[in-house]
């Protein structure tokens, strides 16, 4: 099961984090991906420059916007060979 | 800890004019509130100036001690003649509020009292005073927790006349009004909105007089605590929590820092919402022992831009039933409602988000927004303590 963390601080959610978490879920549900992957809202992460914040499992802190979730996502599924 | 005297009031003017001819004056002393509410001769510029003179000089000068008959006296002397009538006139009601539940009263050609005791109507003995030849009706009564006084201008009672009632409400349908609401209203202010809201629509929004009503009831107090932003020190968490923690109150957490940290202090897991009621406010989350969890500044000023709807615009006194229940719309009922004393606790640590240039200038001062929350809550007669840490 991979966890995905969208921060929703301040800064993330003027960045948009209500429409990448939106994206993602959408995404999620056409691939049927939902036993895989879980989606979580996170207080900031610490990353504001970063913004929006996102986090897989444990690893690093990355950027995210809307445009890049697709891409974002094949390259989880990828990486964890789902 | 003794009752909390919670006060609100609210005016509409006659339509058309840009000035009230009502005031209200409200006093704050050692021993508990003076409140005065002056209606003057004729509306507009005229009418403001008597009613302005009247509640200054009658709060100025009771607040220093000085008697009912000197007062009067002072005010009949110093108001400016009317030139149409030829009089020098203003109606006006002076309540004290001692701490302890004990109430004076004056009125002078005001509409009665209206004193909501034990949900019931309950009349009030009044004595006739003469002073400079104006009879005034003088009394003096308790008040209970719970019990709800309300004080009107006469043009609250003339509501609708000529418009959608041939006589007007009669006072008796003011009180039975009043009555009904004081059951299921918490605060003073939803009570004197209300009833400004049913002389809006009586009135077809076009008002014939300018209308006021200040409702005063006696309420057990409640405080909430609030916590804001990271400490500048990180030594400081652990007992800016326990502190928090302590507080007799309501708990409140707003911004996503301080929630981690609260979260981390008291070992309970910090859960945040997926749902966005309104996509414009950032989800709330939760933690064991907290009421309410939320972001920090953007909910802040949401909630902000909702009281100043609340307090400004008359139309607005449905806070309660909003539907909506994102994290601004939850803390605003909270505060406006269910608080009598606010405790805020201010972290005053560097945010980097904060420092982002693409973040709105106007919201990266959250001590801004704090201390204009804080003067709105004062304006609401609420006690705001402010500790920054």
């Amino acid at each position: 099961m991979t966890i995905i963390q969208v921060c929703i601080g301040s800064a993330c959610h003027l960045k948009g984090s209500y429409n990448v978490i939106n994206r993602l879920q959408n995404i999620i549900r056409e691939k049927k991906l939902d036993s895989q992957i879980t989606v979580k809202a996170a207080f900031c992460l610490g990353e504001c420059t970063k913004a929006v914040s996102v986090k897989v499992n444990d690893k690093a802190i990355q950027s995210l916007n809307e445009e890049g979730v697709e891409s974002f996502l094949n390259a989880i599924l990828a990486e964890e060979g789902v | 800890m003794s009752c909390f005297i919670d006060v609100g009031f609210d005016s509409i003017n006659k339509h058309g004019e840009e000035l009230c001819g009502d005031k209200v004056e409200i006093i704050k002393g050692e021993d508990g509130i003076i409140i005065v509410l002056a209606d003057g001769l004729g509306s507009g510029v005229k009418a403001n100036i008597l009613a302005t003179l009247t509640s200054k000089i009658a709060g100025t000068m009771l607040r220093q001690g000085a008697s009912i008959h000197e007062t009067v006296d002072t005010i009949v002397n110093t108001l400016p003649v009317c030139n149409v009538r030829k009089l020098a006139y203003s109606t006006f009601t002076i309540l004290k509020i001692y701490k302890d539940g004990r109430i004076y009263s004056v009125e002078y050609d005001n509409p009665p009292l209206i004193l909501v005791k034990d949900k019931r109507i309950t009349e009030v003995d009044k004595k006739q005073v003469e002073i400079n030849g104006r009879m005034l009706k003088e009394s003096n009564f308790h008040l209970q927790e719970g019990d709800v006084l309300t004080i009107i201008s006469d043009g609250v009672v003339h509501a609708g006349v000529g418009a959608i009632l041939n006589l007007g409400w009669q006072w008796s349908n003011v009180a039975d009004y009043i009555g009904q609401i004081s059951k299921v209203e918490k605060c003073a202010k939803n009570i004197s909105k209300a009833l400004i809201d049913a002389c809006q629509n009586l009135y077809d929004y076009k008002a014939g007089d300018d209308a006021t009503v200040v409702t005063v009831k006696l309420r057990r107090p409640e405080v909430i605590d609030l916590f804001t932003g990271p400490p500048k020190e990180p030594e400081e968490d652990c007992s800016v929590v326990k502190r928090l923690v302590q507080g007799i109150g309501r708990k409140v957490v707003c911004g996503g820092t301080a929630a981690n940290i609260v979260s981390r202090e008291l070992g309970q897991a910090l859960d945040v919402s997926m749902e966005f009621p309104d996509p414009e406010i950032p989800p709330i989350a939760y933690i064991k022992g907290i009421d309410l969890v939320t972001e920090g500044v953007l909910t802040l000023s949401k909630t902000i831009d909702k009281m100043k709807a609340f307090i400004f615009n008359p139309s607005v006194y449905t806070i309660s039933k909003s539907e909506q229940m994102d994290g601004a719309s939850q803390l605003t009922k909270l505060l406006i409602e269910d608080c009598t004393h606010l405790n805020l606790w201010v972290g005053t640590a560097v945010n980097p988000a904060h420092q982002n240039p693409d973040f709105p200038s106007d919201l990266s001062i959250k001590g801004k927004v704090v201390e204009e929350l804080a003067m709105l809550m004062k304006q609401l007669g609420k006690e705001v303590k402010l500790t920054y840490i």
